[in-house]
């Protein structure tokens, strides 16, 4: 198996648009998929990310270079999966689509 | 995240989250005021989704409701604190404490007795007399059933524009009256309010009405003003009223058949009534009538009950509820609705005269323009086998009728009595 890097990309706006019970079947979706991965050995780990995060380069720390940018990287998993094609599929289940987020999908090179 | 933490879905039981909302809004709205009320609803908001991002990765935690209040909690503090306006916030009349800091004050507030204490107060004050019953139903969905504004307008047939603008005034006639708002509302001693029942009554009436098709959307009205109804339980009018709503609720399952297709009491198949409701509707009705007290409610659990213990149409005990429509019409001698719902009741009584009386009432300015009443003519015209007259009502009331599920309902009659009448053995 190899090993893939999802990378969630949200407008974090939209969230502010979600009503609660949404939020509840958002979160019962994500599960659901998360369970039919791990049930398949598609899973291995997988964290959200703060919305807001630091970027250096050279000495300079800064906000960021995309201040204007409402789209985040929202969390990331780590998939395992036979080929990219396999990891695509699995991705293209990500219920983060279907509400407008966007996935990239790497493949993790093992370094020897 | 380990694999094996999302094993726990179940923890998420139905409308968590719109349960919750309505709990932290409470929470928060006790202790911030309700002039803050813009305030709350963003702390609110925020706390759900630091779930929501949260539990989609980690899973559900092992008290969920527990998380959400705390985390509402600290975003609370750290709103607090940010504004600096800890002198603003209000102390606890009731609760003598030597530290009133704002963290002590909210864990007071975390039992389960002093959230329901709390939701409560909010349920008084969004009952509040200068809102209209409507916006009072739209305040009460909002604040304390985590409604959004899409699902407002969707559960009481309106425009989001319209559901958005209401709650703007509403909020504000509350920020502005709200020193006397609270001070009704020491829910310990006080019977809850004939508005706050009202309210309940009416939600549960515009879900079961609009329920005609739309399935779960407005069954949720249902669900919610029955929540709502168990915060107040203990009063036997209350309990009435949870009992009229529980009979009610067990037919929902035989009301509908096709799409935009609804069932009359006759039509309908009773082995698909819910027994567990039927059930709880006798639970509530025994309590309810432990004193001597009678209420509307009370009477009309009543009729309900034995609409639900008559195990065919045919044996529906009409001359008893006849006369328990007309003890409500008693109680309330100026509802025109109780008054043709007694009419309705009588004329399955071979003898009345309600075709004469349905003709007195037809003038009545709430009922003149709607179809109800010449639907209702329309009926008691074909069980007593006037079949041009009915034909000649169904149609009037067919012109009147708005929604799709009442006109369907009318053109059905329409043709079964045009085939009654057009075939060779119709007379």
């Amino acid at each position: 198996m190899k090993e893939f890097l999802l990378l969630i990309r949200e407008n974090l706006d939209a969230y502010g648009k979600m009503t609660p019970e949404e939020m509840q079947q958002d979160i019962e979706k994500h599960m659901e998929w998360v369970e039919k991965l791990t049930a398949n050995g598609n899973f291995k780990a997988g964290n959200p990310l703060d919305s807001t995060g630091k970027y250096i380069r050279d000495s300079v720390v800064t906000d960021g270079p995309y201040i204007e940018a409402k789209e985040v990287v929202s969390g990331f998993y780590f998939l395992l999966a036979r080929s990219l094609e396999e990891a695509i599929e699995i991705a293209q289940g990500c219920p983060t689509l279907s509400a407008g987020g966007m996935v990239e999908v790497r493949e993790i090179i093992e370094a020897e | 995240m380990a694999p094996n933490s999302h094993n726990n879905l179940h923890q998420l039981t139905a409308h968590l989250f719109r349960d919750n909302a309505g709990k932290m809004t409470a929470v928060l709205c006790r202790l911030f005021g309700l002039n803050q009320m813009e305030q709350v609803e963003d702390i609110v908001q925020d706390t759900f989704e630091a779930a929501l991002s949260k539990w989609r990765f980690s899973g559900i935690p092992d008290n969920p409701s527990g998380w959400l209040m705390q985390v509402a909690k600290n975003k609370a503090l750290n709103a607090l604190k940010r504004e600096r306006r800890i002198q603003s916030c209000s102390v606890l009349e009731h609760v003598q404490l030597p530290d009133t800091s704002f963290e002590n004050q909210f864990n007071i507030l975390l039992s389960s007795e002093e959230i329901k204490d709390c939701q409560l107060r909010l349920l008084f004050s969004c009952c509040h007399p200068c809102l209209s019953l409507k916006n009072q139903i739209t305040l009460t969905l909002h604040t304390l059933c985590g409604f959004g504004i899409p699902e407002i307008a969707n559960a009481l047939f309106t425009r989001e524009e319209t559901v958005r603008k209401a709650l703007a005034r509403s909020k504000k006639i509350l920020r502005e009256s709200t020193n006397t708002s609270y001070e009704v509302a020491d829910t310990k001693l006080h019977k809850p309010s004939k508005a706050v029942l009202t309210i309940l009554y009416l939600m549960f009436n515009e879900g079961y009405k609009t329920t005609r098709g739309k399935k779960a959307v407005n069954n949720d009205l249902c669900f919610e003003a029955i929540r709502l109804a168990k915060l107040l339980d203990g009063d036997v009018e209350t309990e009435a009223l949870l009992s009229l709503m529980f009979f009610n609720l067990s037919r929902f399952p035989a009301r509908i058949s096709a799409p935009h297709e609804y069932l009359t009491l006759d039509e309908q198949d009773r082995s698909q009534w819910d027994r567990v409701f039927i059930e709880e509707g006798y639970y509530y009705l025994k309590k309810a009538t432990r004193y001597k007290t009678i209420t509307r409610f009370h009477i009309e659990a009543i009729i309900a009950s034995l609409h639900c213990s008559a195990s065919t149409f045919e044996e529906t005990d009409w001359k008893k509820i006849a006369y328990l429509y007309r003890l409500l019409e008693a109680i309330e001698p100026s509802s025109p609705l109780v008054k043709l719902n007694r009419i309705i009741a009588e004329s399955y009584i071979p003898t009345t005269r309600s075709i004469e009386e349905l003709d007195e009432l037809e003038t009545h300015p709430s009922l003149k323009d709607g179809f109800l009443i010449q639907a209702a003519k329309g009926d008691v015209y074909r069980r007593r086998g006037y079949n041009h007259e009915a034909l000649k009502a169904y149609k009037r009331a067919f012109d009147r009728a708005i929604s799709p599920f009442d006109r369907r309902f009318l053109e059905k009659r329409i043709s079964t009595i045009k085939c009654t009448l057009y075939s060779p053995q119709g007379k």
